[in-house]
């Protein structure tokens, strides 16, 4: 039998490198090179990403038929212009001429017709956390690199930023209260437990929080979250679910450290996932941390359902033969000794790995 | 090698959102026949993005559970079957994974070519995300921004009848083949054009040798005639490419399957079609295939097939998509107990999150079926627009005579018992009439479909083998009345001389009368007046016969359309009952 594999696996790393690609959606330029250390709010790189067209009718312009009106075309396509540069003509006695509306490029030549493309603002490409410049394709894609601390979760907003970790609550299954919000969090990545109210996340809208780290939130927050102008993170899922030990762990044991939150949001089909960076130094090379992990004995894996969503644990042993469970669904599935919970039997489709 | 006539072994591959299966056929006593089948999880999407890895994963359970050697040491398959019983003589290949094909649909008449091109993006794996037509007011810079906004896949043109003015077309063509040309190299779109056939040398000479254009017949070659299949096969082909593109390992798929890797809901289609002019041709055949990232509806009635693709339906990553549909209320209508709605809610986002669990605990279980009904029946409920009139359907709301029913996907097959997977169905589809249920246990339906075209015998007959799980034969009377008022009587005398059942059924009842597979019966029906199960009318009475399944004869007397108490707690209580009738309690 070929050896199997978790293709689930969620990284809470204390001390790794981490290694990610920076892309933009489409070519344009990149401003690092190799070797260059970025700081978080770096851009790496900038592109056109929604340019304007507009149509100049050349023929219309100049009062000629259109097969004379080409004749007159001054430009050539990929010229650049500049607003108010003439485009064709002069022409006649009153020297007719069409100019360019704006600053732009010759992107088509059509007949009589010439298609300028107006740059829009040019979309950046932030670098996320603090790190050096590893790899460039020069045009779209840029590789940054750090050591330091990794925690992966299940969903996020859409949001990046980086700030000062601190803890709000006394626990990981904690609610985050507004009484629990004062001035004294102002500007920081917040480490709660769950939430399950909008007035938090508005009172930490009021405080200018850099981001909030969150073990659940209830789905009716989803659009609250995404509407907010700082990063959420979900590190387990949706309802009242407690940050994972291993992640509440590492977390609270770098309190008053920086962290990069990159919210985005994830999903199952998505090769990024929302995460926690948190830049720490190292005297020597890490490995870059496993994106599959064999499915072995002793392998620390973390339950994905009911009833013990959340819950961490190491495998002990893994089924030959399929196995029932209470709801009649018969599936294979591994013995895992789960803290807490001591031996509970899981199928293998509801853990992934804890690396 | 092999000729497909000698060909005797099939190998077919399925590569999904979640699972990639395996399925081996050989000729055993001159029929075709399922032998063994292997599942794995699917590597299409992170961290791998390469379905070989599940493939190979499949192919290894099929070869450990009958000892024959698949792939060679290179791990390419090994083909034509060798003299010592490696390998196989025929391979196909289907697959619903990956990203929907981006695209930007370019039409004339909204209502005619624009609608059919709308059915024919239905149909498939295709998600138009922009649509510039005749009608369209914005100005043409503005129509060439919103294309380069939307970085498609493909554009698909249509427009006009087949010798038809041109001049409205040449137009559209002109703006879409200057923003396909000013996408930058690696991102220009494939180009389909499907419209008025005399202009298609004039289209392929307008977006020049940059975007290369693939030409096919005029979907909508007359105004009152539309011919969706030569399109489809030529967006199977687009699909495959665009899949390749951001996915490794469908290219070997391809390769091995003599380059025609197909799209899953197409081959799901064509074994729906062709029942459809096996069986009773006044009725027609309906398959669901409910998957994770989609649910895809196949209706054909006598070849005229209706396929539905809907990617914002499935039970995984697609569920979120169910709100767009409905209230959370319509989830929790079909529980045996009551919910919070709040944790529905949290449940349906959790499982999107991670759509390959299972329900372990009963509660959930519960849960994810109600869910697989609405999912069901929000499909079916759009589905059927696109359904054309037929014979006997009695009101606009009760479904048309439908005969057999194909369930397929992971989550109906995996149901614990078949009274449960009985119960979703007739819940979610409500069919109307006399219709047999029929379980894809294994998934072949795309296996079949896509073997249909290189042999057609083998589709046929693993399809008559017990490969296919007849579940009921149900009657669902079309009417309405108070509870416990009588409905049908029935009588049936089984074939085998076995006890002959009769019985009166009421409203609001749900009677199973045991018929096992295989057996048959007569049955009589005199349904009450109000009342029609497809002989004629209201009231009018009949005899057929029908055959058995796992759970019985089924009698639906819950009226069509399906009307459930308001009152949560007398739901409840009804729901559990009929659970408990059909079987289907855990």
């Amino acid at each position: 039998m070929a050896t199997q594999y978790l293709y689930n696996v969620t990284h809470v790393v204390p001390l790794t490198t981490i290694r990610r690609e920076r892309k933009l959606p489409v070519p344009g330029g990149v401003s690092v090179r190799i070797g260059q250390r970025v700081q978080a709010s770096d851009i790496l790189a900038e592109a056109q990403v929604t340019p304007r067209h507009y149509f100049l009718d050349i023929a219309r312009g100049l009062g000629l038929p259109d097969r004379e009106a080409v004749r007159h075309i001054r430009v050539n396509r990929g010229d650049r212009v500049e607003g108010g540069e003439v485009v064709a003509g002069p022409v006649g006695l009153s020297r007719r001429t069409v100019r360019a509306p704006a600053d732009g490029r010759i992107a088509a030549i059509s007949g009589s017709r010439v298609l300028l493309e107006v740059e829009g603002d040019p979309y950046g490409l932030r670098a996320g956390f603090p790190g050096v410049v590893t790899a460039t394709d020069g045009t779209q894609v840029v590789t940054i690199e750090t050591t330091g601390a990794l925690i992966q979760g299940v969903w996020g907003n859409g949001r990046q930023e980086f700030g000062m970790m601190r803890l709000v609550g006394d626990g990981p299954d904690d609610l985050l209260q507004t009484d629990k919000l004062d001035i004294n969090l102002r500007g920081a990545v917040l480490i709660a437990g769950m939430c399950d109210h909008p007035a938090p996340l508005h009172q930490a809208t009021e405080l200018s929080v850099r981001g909030v780290i969150l073990g659940s939130l209830t789905s009716d927050l989803q659009t609250v979250a995404q509407r907010l102008p700082y990063p959420v993170i979900v590190t387990e899922g949706f309802g009242r679910l407690p940050i994972n030990p291993m992640a509440y762990g590492l977390l609270t044991s770098n309190i008053g450290r920086e962290a990069a939150l990159d919210a985005r949001p994830g999903g199952p089909h998505e090769a990024d996932r929302p995460e926690v960076i948190i830049p720490l130094p190292s005297a020597r090379e890490l490995e870059v941390p496993d994106e599959v992990v064999p499915l072995t004995r002793g392998i620390r894996v973390r339950v994905l359902r009911a009833p013990h969503m959340g819950a961490v644990g190491v495998i002990q042993a893994i089924d030959e033969q399929a196995v029932p469970f209470p709801s009649g669904i018969i599936a294979r599935a591994a013995t895992v000794d789960l803290e807490g919970f001591g031996q509970v039997t899981v199928p293998l489709a509801n853990l992934e790995a804890l690396q | 090698m092999s000729t497909m006539l000698e060909a005797d072994t099939l190998l077919a591959v399925d590569v999904g959102s979640i699972n990639t299966r395996a399925s081996l056929f050989d000729v055993v006593d001159g029929r075709y026949r399922l032998v063994a089948t292997g599942k794995s999880t699917s590597t299409a999407g992170p961290p791998l993005f390469d379905v070989s890895e599940g493939v190979r994963n499949a192919l290894d359970q099929v070869r450990s559970i009958t000892g024959r050697k698949l792939v060679d040491e290179s791990e390419t398959l090994i083909i034509p079957a060798t003299r010592d019983g490696s390998g196989v003589d025929v391979f196909v290949a289907t697959t619903s994974a990956g990203p929907k094909v981006r695209t930007v649909l370019v039409g004339l008449m909204p209502g005619v070519s624009v609608e059919s091109a709308h059915r024919l993006a239905a149909s498939t794996y295709l998600d138009v995300v922009q649509e510039i037509g005749l009608m369209d007011r914005r100005r043409e810079e503005e129509q060439i921004d919103v294309i380069l906004a939307a970085r498609p896949d493909l554009i698909l043109i249509v427009g006009g009848t087949d010798g038809g003015a041109g001049a409205s077309v040449v137009g559209m063509i002109d703006v879409t083949s200057l923003a396909a040309n000013l996408l930058p190299e690696g991102q220009k779109p494939r180009v389909v054009y499907a419209g008025n056939r005399t202009l298609a040398a004039s289209v392929v000479e307008r977006f020049g040798d940059r975007t290369p254009v693939s030409l096919t017949p005029n979907l909508r070659p007359a105004i009152d005639q539309e011919d969706l299949e030569p399109a489809r096969r030529v967006l199977s082909e687009v699909i495959a490419d665009a899949r390749a593109s951001r996915i490794s390992g469908f290219d070997e798929l391809s390769h091995w399957s003599g380059g025609h890797l197909l799209p899953t809901a197409e081959a799901f289609g064509r074994v729906v079609r062709y029942l459809s002019r096996v069986y009773d041709r006044r009725k027609g055949v309906l398959g669901v295939d409910l998957g994770a990232s989609q649910t895809t509806i196949a209706a054909a009635f006598d070849g005229d097939l209706r396929l539905s693709v809907y990617s914002d339906l499935g039970l995984g990553d697609a569920l979120p998509g169910l709100l767009r549909h409905c209230e959370i209320d319509k989830v929790a209508r079909w529980l045996p107990f009551e919910m919070a709605e709040g944790d529905i809610h949290d449940y349906l986002s959790n499982k999107a999150l991670h759509p390959s669990t299972l329900p372990i605990e009963p509660v959930e279980l519960h849960l994810e079926y109600a869910l697989a009904r609405q999912v069901l029946r929000a499909a079916i409920g759009l589905a059927r627009l696109s359904w054309p009139e037929v014979r006997g359907t009695r009101g606009a709301e009760s479904m048309p005579p439908l005969e057999p029913i194909l369930a397929s996907g992971a989550a109906l097959a995996r149901c614990p018992k078949p009274g449960y997977t009985v119960m979703v169905l007739l819940d979610a589809l409500q069919p109307a009439g006399v219709s047999t249920l029929v379980l894809d246990p294994y998934s072949l339906m795309p296996a079949m479909g896509a073997a249909a075209g290189v042999l057609p015998m083998a589709s046929v007959q693993v399809l008559e083998s017990g490969s296919f799980v007849s579940l009921a034969t149900v009657v669902s009377p079309v009417g309405h009345g108070r509870f416990g008022r009588p409905v049908l009587r029935l009588r049936l005398e089984r074939e085998d001389g076995g006890e002959t059942v009769e019985g009166e059924v009421r409203f609001g009842q749900m009677v199973v009368v045991p018929l096992g597979q295989g057996q048959h019966a007569r049955l009589t029906l005199r349904p009450e007046r109000g009342f029609d199960v497809g002989f004629g009318g209201p009231g009018r009475a009949g005899v057929l016969r029908v055959t058995g399944g796992a759970v019985g004869l089924v009698v639906d007397g819950r009226g069509r359309p399906m009307r459930l108490p308001v009152e949560t707690v007398r739901r409840v209580e009804l729901i559990q009952k009929w659970m408990w009738d059909l079987g289907a309690q855990l």
